[in-house]
């Protein structure tokens, strides 16, 4: 897997950048800012874009803009946004097009190597990774929604894990439960929540998190 | 004064506002021999003195009375023209020379007594200075002082002139007996020594009464000013309003930079470095078995970061509220600064009591701001702090030998300083002429 990262601290960029080599993925580049991360993406046509979403100049949402900009020129590229803080609306942003090859992760859980690594093979295979911190802003944030008071407890664990975008699989061993039982799960929370059914994870997260979102607005 | 005997006969003094010089004369506070004598002597001094103030501000105003009538001739003939068209040409100059004399005497009148504030330059445009109410008053005032003042002030000068004349007439009547022999000029024709003699006491007599009523006449013809070029009543209050509107949103502003700041270097920094942390230990965790050298070395960096993370951190507590400032003093705390200033700095602090901590710390940062300013755009090679308390102020001057230019519309930090200090009611005043030297003087109530 090629790997470009966009960083603007130099110790978390040569930190990152030497965690995944020892991991042995391959870093083809490493930019300090959106500009050069664009040129880096455009030289080195990687398979993911790690990026920074405050960097120079204004330490705004250039990683976020650069993201889009990216993903745009290279339609196929995946892109794992990291961030010192999630912000749901940032979500919204990055998840206008569809969640594939998306995610948006709280930095600090590059430190849980394997958890992270998994987020990133996931997203580079087409899937897509939502910080719990960001599911967990759209629950609190829409507690009132009367489809979701439906819920039985294991349903909504179910539904958080999903939200992240974790597949069938993760999901079952996350929960210490079979493959079948979460299938089950998945149905029972989609028709709950008036849903088409859908097996496919990444446009999975997707109608669950608009639907999170819709709920907020609603409320 | 009113520990010694003569200074108690002293009555009490009825024209203080015009001659706050007086109460301070050495004399009266001197040779108790014979305290009746310097009782006198020092009534004279400060008769003739009341005396003097008095006729200087009659010549001035008796100046800015010939002023408001030439404006007000002006403004009567732009009037007049302006019926067939033409005056509305020069109507905006005329109008201005109104409120030009009118600051002249609001600054005359503030020379002498309480101040009389400016409403400032006049807006652009005939119509919106037809409008301005200070403008009709003013106009009014130039009627009143233009007449009425120059009426007084002929009065008054013509008191200490008669009084001369009259009582040198003795000396000097025979060699001009066609002058004062008849009462072309004087009023009684002098013929004799006689009646030389009755000129000469009609001549005390003016001296007596120019010593009464100059006093008086001079305050009469400052009343059109202070009346009618004060702001009205009720208009302070506004300004006040304005005022303190402007400086609270200013206040407001420096408080959000001052949070955008803390957090993005919560965020930027601290956070980063923390984060670096735990990716540097989730890599000593992966590599432990694979590479047990490798995670020494990372556990090393980890650890570099985690002390990385605290120096910031402190960093930004110090940028909050410096402890030294909250658990010391302001003059430990600017010591501190000076000490760490990255031009040689001088510093020199008379602070005898605390005062209020908000206005420590706006004086800690303003110092901070200016020193930061200095090293970084001024190329100076010394700078010059001095803190200290005048009365119920703080002044902080700020002094460096660097090349001058500075711009409080280029650089944001002046601007914050400003913001600062106005938020305290202070005031802030730079002086940089290109070239140097760089002065920046801040005054801060001291609110305590």
């Amino acid at each position: 897997m090629r790997i470009v990262i966009g960083e603007d601290d130099a110790l978390l960029r040569e930190g990152l950048a030497l965690l995944l080599r020892a991991e042995g993925l391959d870093v083809v580049a490493t930019a300090p800012d959106a500009d050069q991360l664009l040129a880096a993406v455009d030289r080195y046509e990687p398979d993911v874009a790690i990026v920074d979403v405050r960097m120079p100049p204004t330490h705004t949402d250039e990683g976020i803009r650069a993201a889009v900009e990216a993903r745009r020129r290279h339609p196929g590229l995946a892109v794992l946004v990291l961030s010192a803080y999630v912000e749901q609306a940032f979500a919204t942003d990055l998840l206008a097009n569809g969640g594939a090859r998306l995610g948006y992760l709280l930095k600090e859980r590059v430190g849980r190597v394997e958890q992270f690594l998994d987020a990133l093979h996931r997203v580079a295979a087409g899937g897509t990774a939502i910080d719990p911190e960001v599911v967990a802003q759209l629950l609190t944030r829409t507690r009132s929604d009367p489809r979701l008071d439906r819920l039985s407890p294991r349903e909504r664990e179910v539904l958080e894990i999903m939200a992240e975008g974790l597949g069938n699989t993760a999901i079952a061993s996350r929960l210490f439960i079979t493959e079948g039982a979460v299938h089950k799960h998945i149905r029972s929370i989609f028709a709950k929540l008036d849903l088409p059914p859908d097996d496919e994870a990444d446009r999975r997260v997707t109608a669950v998190l608009r639907y999170l979102e819709d709920a907020q607005r609603r409320a | 004064m009113t520990s010694t005997p003569g200074a108690r006969t002293t009555p009490p003094d009825v024209s203080a506002p015009l001659d706050p010089s007086t109460p301070t004369d050495p004399s009266t506070s001197t040779s108790p021999p014979a305290p009746a004598r310097t009782a006198l002597s020092a009534r004279a001094r400060r008769g003739a003195v009341r005396t003097l103030d008095a006729l200087e501000h009659v010549v001035g105003g008796l100046g800015t009375g010939v002023l408001a009538l030439m404006t007000l001739a002006a403004f009567v003939l732009t009037a007049l023209l302006s019926v067939v068209g033409v005056g509305l040409l020069v109507a905006p100059e005329v109008l201005r020379a109104v409120r030009a004399v009118a600051d002249r005497e609001r600054a005359r009148l503030s020379h002498t007594g309480a101040t009389v504030v400016s409403p400032g330059p006049l807006p652009d445009g005939l119509r919106a200075q037809l409008g301005d109410r200070d403008l009709r008053r003013e106009l009014l005032w130039t009627a009143v002082h233009g007449t009425v003042g120059i009426g007084l002030g002929m009065v008054a000068l013509t008191l200490p002139f008669a009084a001369v004349r009259d009582v040198t007439l003795p000396l000097w009547w025979r060699g001009f007996p066609e002058l004062v022999g008849s009462t072309d000029v004087m009023y009684v024709a002098v013929t004799s020594w006689a009646d030389a003699l009755v000129v000469f006491l009609m001549g005390i007599g003016w001296f007596v009464l120019a010593v009464l009523v100059l006093p008086l006449l001079a305050r009469l013809q400052t009343w059109p000013g202070r009346a009618l070029l004060a702001p009205p009543p009720g208009a302070d209050l506004a300004l006040r309003v304005a005022q303190l509107t402007a400086t609270r949103a200013g206040a407001l502003d420096a408080h959000m930079a001052e949070l955008r700041r803390i957090e993005r270097s919560l965020h930027d920094g601290t956070q980063n470095r923390l984060v670096a942390v735990t990716v540097l230990l989730g890599a000593a965790r992966r590599a432990v078995v694979r590479d047990p050298a490798q995670a020494e070395d990372l556990l090393e960096r980890a650890q570099c970061a985690a002390e990385d993370a605290l120096a910031d951190l402190r960093a930004v507590a110090r940028g909050i509220l410096p402890p030294v400032l909250a658990d010391r003093s302001l003059a430990d705390a600017l010591t501190g600064l000076a000490a760490s200033s990255l031009v040689p700095c001088t510093l020199r602090v008379d602070l005898p009591v605390r005062g209020a901590a908000s206005v420590e710390a706006t004086a800690y940062f303003v110092v901070a701001e200016a020193l930061t300013n200095t090293a970084r755009h001024s190329r100076a090679s010394a700078v010059t702090v001095d803190v200290r308390t005048t009365g119920d102020l703080v002044r902080i001057v700020v002094t460096d030998d660097g090349v001058g230019g500075a711009d409080e519309a280029a650089g944001s930090g002046l601007a914050g300083i400003r913001r600062r200090t106005a938020a305290h009611d202070g005031t802030l005043l730079l002086t940089s002429p290109p070239g140097g030297p760089t002065t920046l003087e801040v005054t801060l109530p001291c609110g305590s």
